[in-house]
């Protein structure tokens, strides 16, 4: 029973886009210096990959892979218009601040690649949980590295002051996401492989005979 | 000394080191130093081809049609990605078997495509840089530079993946925060 | 393994007391506030490498005390008046991710000082490149009554610099609290190279890199002033004893260390003459540390090829001599 509730949620935690699959990186070190950046982030990626997922899921298996790979890349970059002129009417705003890299989600790995890999092999109902998780995955990890980074480089919270002394600005330059993003990472993991321990301990542990 | 000079500029400007461009690429191409070439050499054959492409999309385009920009840019790299393909499968089936996967995993991402855009932005500040072989040039230029993030890369690959690494860091997480610090000197030298 | 260790710990007291004597120098220079920053330092560093080593699972040891030189490295790059929470930053920040991340001393990437004195610079750069003036001494918790804009900067960006030979030896003009007394530096580079604690190789490359441009493309009105200044300006002298020739970041062989040092010297020289940048030298040493890597690497593979070669020579020797027995 256990099983495939793991598969649907997994995105979320166990195979999280950023932290385990390494995918859609540069987003996140680039433009996840404010909340206010992961929002329109959020908003763009959660749209864009939903959409073109669910989209792309049609296309015919029968076709050879590069063709298939380009129609995905193609349908992507279609669904980007729709969503970045909704987001021109609701957050102008947000088109300036994060530049190239709202283009650039639409050709996202998550979309273009993992798509055969991760969910086409899965029913269309089931897929679109399964999706809905990776993507969560992604906006967890943009709303927390959103939130440290602006906190520590500017002192606020979205936007609003916070009572900080000690800024590092280092932490809003593209080096900085770097390092965040890579000790956000192993903390990650460390945190993971932890929890895993203690369950397969709480396991054995049940599993021994009185 | 003006080479000295040159090096540094390339490095300045690097788009991996500075805006992250192509990131996940370079870690996926970082299973062995021969990948990592491999996909270093077929990126920059995508972002010099890609930028001349880009230079006639957006003259046709111009400012007034910017939002059909990334579809014309994926049906031009998408051609370029079959072109390539049914280039390497007439000229060697033996070399079509072993790097197609280079061009499999450059097609589509982050370098090629932020390359391409990072151009346009930079022909819209100046009209000097709006020329085909400016264009071609800055591709081009991307490329080298997607090269010689992959050789840092690969210089501390073994050292990354080492057993003596912590295992929760060992791998992707230790890569990050080695280009990071990387990322950190050439930032100072800006 | 044994003498490894102990080599290492020797290493270490050996660097530790002559970083210590330009320590002292510091305090001579600008009061307690130079002490206090060094203390400081080395219990940050001191608490960040328990603390990583406890969440690896290892046990600290003697040889982990090596932090606290770096600690010391990193402190005396830094102006004294420089506010006490951004060495701690740094210092954290220098054990953490710049050396525990990769696996601690037994997998050094990059020299935990340069890493966190390119911290402070990118963070705080100001902070870092404004010192008090010399003889101006500070409280611990006191600020700097005046500050002013380092020798180097003056000499990078007009090519002379004021002070008078019998200054520019004991380091008597604004800079980097510690990394400036070049009397004293002297001394500690040819200690420490005939103790063997730093690679002489790198070292002499470094040297002689900078000399050679120095005196080739002189910065200065005459080669001889040029060579003469850029040894005292910009920690050329501090950053070639302590962060280049590191025993643990250069290559082993003094072949290939000697090159290692000569292309830090010369990118460093160049980038600041083009630039008039400060202290290029410790942004340069990050940036050649995939080169320091390759190096080691290529080493490693010729050790291997000429250990196989001796094998197979002796075994066939070996053979020979059976033979010519049967």
């Amino acid at each position: 029973m256990d099983k495939p509730k793991n598969t649907l949620t997994s995105g979320l935690l166990a195979d999280n886009t950023v932290l385990s699959a390494c995918m859609v990186i540069s987003p996140v070190i680039m433009c996840g210096d404010t909340l206010q950046n992961a929002f329109a982030l959020i908003y763009a990626f959660s749209a864009i990959t939903f959409l073109s997922v669910m989209l792309s899921s049609f296309v015919p298996r029968s076709l050879p892979y590069t063709v298939r790979i380009i129609i995905y890349a193609v349908i992507a970059s279609a669904v980007y218009i729709p969503v970045k002129l909704l987001a021109q009417e609701f957050y102008p705003e947000s088109i300036e601040r994060i530049g190239i890299y709202y283009p650039l989600i639409a050709v996202n790995s998550l979309i273009v690649h993992q798509t055969e890999v991760r969910f086409f092999r899965m029913k269309r109902l089931n897929m679109a949980g399964s999706l809905i998780f990776y993507i969560l995955g992604f906006d967890a990890v943009m709303l927390i590295t959103g939130f440290v980074r602006e906190l520590l480089a500017y002192g606020t919270i979205n936007g609003s002051m916070a009572d900080m002394d000690f800024l590092i600005s280092g932490l809003s330059k593209p080096f900085g996401g770097f390092i965040f993003l890579g000790l956000f990472c192993g903390i990650y993991r460390k945190i993971r492989s932890a929890a895993v321990r203690q369950k397969n301990e709480a396991g054995s542990e049940a599993n021994v005979p009185d | 000394m003006f080479l000295i000079n040159d090096i540094i500029a390339l490095l300045v400007s690097n788009l991996i080191l500075t805006q992250a461009l192509g990131t996940s690429t370079l870690f996926i191409a970082a299973g062995s130093r021969k990948k990592l070439i491999g996909t270093a050499a077929v990126i920059t054959v995508f972002t010099t081809s890609g930028s001349a492409a880009a230079y006639f999309i957006n003259s046709l385009l111009g400012s007034r049609y910017s939002d059909l920009t990334l579809l014309f840019y994926t049906i031009a790299i998408g051609i370029l990605y079959v072109g390539l393909l049914t280039l390497l499968y007439y000229i060697s089936r033996n070399a079509f078997e072993k790097y197609r996967k280079y061009i499999h995993v450059s097609a589509y991402n982050c370098a090629v495509m932020g390359t391409l855009f990072t151009i346009e932005q930079n022909a819209s500040l100046s009209a000097e840089a709006f020329t085909l072989k400016s264009y071609l040039l800055s591709g081009f230029e991307a490329g080298i530079g997607f090269v010689i993030a992959a050789l840092i890369l690969a210089a501390a690959f073994g050292k990354l993946n080492s057993s003596k690494v912590p295992s929760s860091f060992r791998g992707f997480p230790a890569m990050l925060v080695y280009l990071g610090i990387i990322s950190m000197a050439v930032y100072s030298l800006r | 393994m044994l003498k490894k260790q102990k080599k290492e710990r020797l290493i270490w007291i050996d660097v530790t007391i002559t970083l210590l004597a330009l320590e002292i120098m510091a305090y001579f220079y600008y009061g307690i506030r130079a002490l206090a920053v060094g203390v400081l330092c080395i219990a940050v560093s001191l608490a960040a490498e328990l603390i990583s080593l406890r969440l690896r699972s290892r046990k600290f040891t003697a040889d982990d005390l090596s932090c606290t030189s770096d600690a010391l490295i990193t402190a005396l790059m830094m102006p004294a008046s420089i506010e006490l929470g951004i060495p701690a930053a740094a210092c954290v920040f220098a054990v953490t991710a710049a050396k525990n991340v990769f696996g601690g001393r037994r997998n050094m990437i990059f020299s935990p000082a340069a890493a966190a004195y390119l911290f402070i610079l990118t963070s705080w750069e100001k902070e870092l490149l404004l010192y008090p003036k010399v003889y101006d001494k500070i409280g611990i918790l006191d600020t700097a009554s005046e500050l002013v804009s380092s020798a180097s900067y003056t000499f990078n960006t007009t090519g002379t610099m004021e002070a008078a030979d019998f200054e520019l030896l004991l380091g008597s003009f604004p800079g980097p609290m510690g990394a400036v007394s070049i009397l004293l530096l002297l001394v500690a580079a040819v200690v420490l190279i005939f103790r063997k604690d730093i690679s002489a190789g790198a070292f002499a490359g470094t040297m002689f890199g900078t000399i050679f441009m120095a005196y080739l493309c002189p910065a200065a009105e005459n080669p001889l002033d040029s060579v003469k200044y850029v040894l005292a300006a910009n920690m050329t002298l501090f950053a070639a004893i302590y962060i280049i020739s590191d025993r643990r970041i250069a290559p082993g062989k003094n072949y290939y260390a000697f090159f290692y040092g000569l292309f830090i010297a010369i990118t460093s020289y160049i980038v600041t003459l083009t630039t008039g940048k400060e202290n290029v030298i410790v942004i340069m040493s990050v940036l050649f540390t995939p080169l320091s890597l390759m190096l080691k690497s290529l080493e490693n593979k010729i050790e291997r090829t000429r250990f196989a070669e001796t094998t197979s020579v002796s075994d066939s020797v070996k053979q020979e001599g059976a033979e010519n027995c049967g």
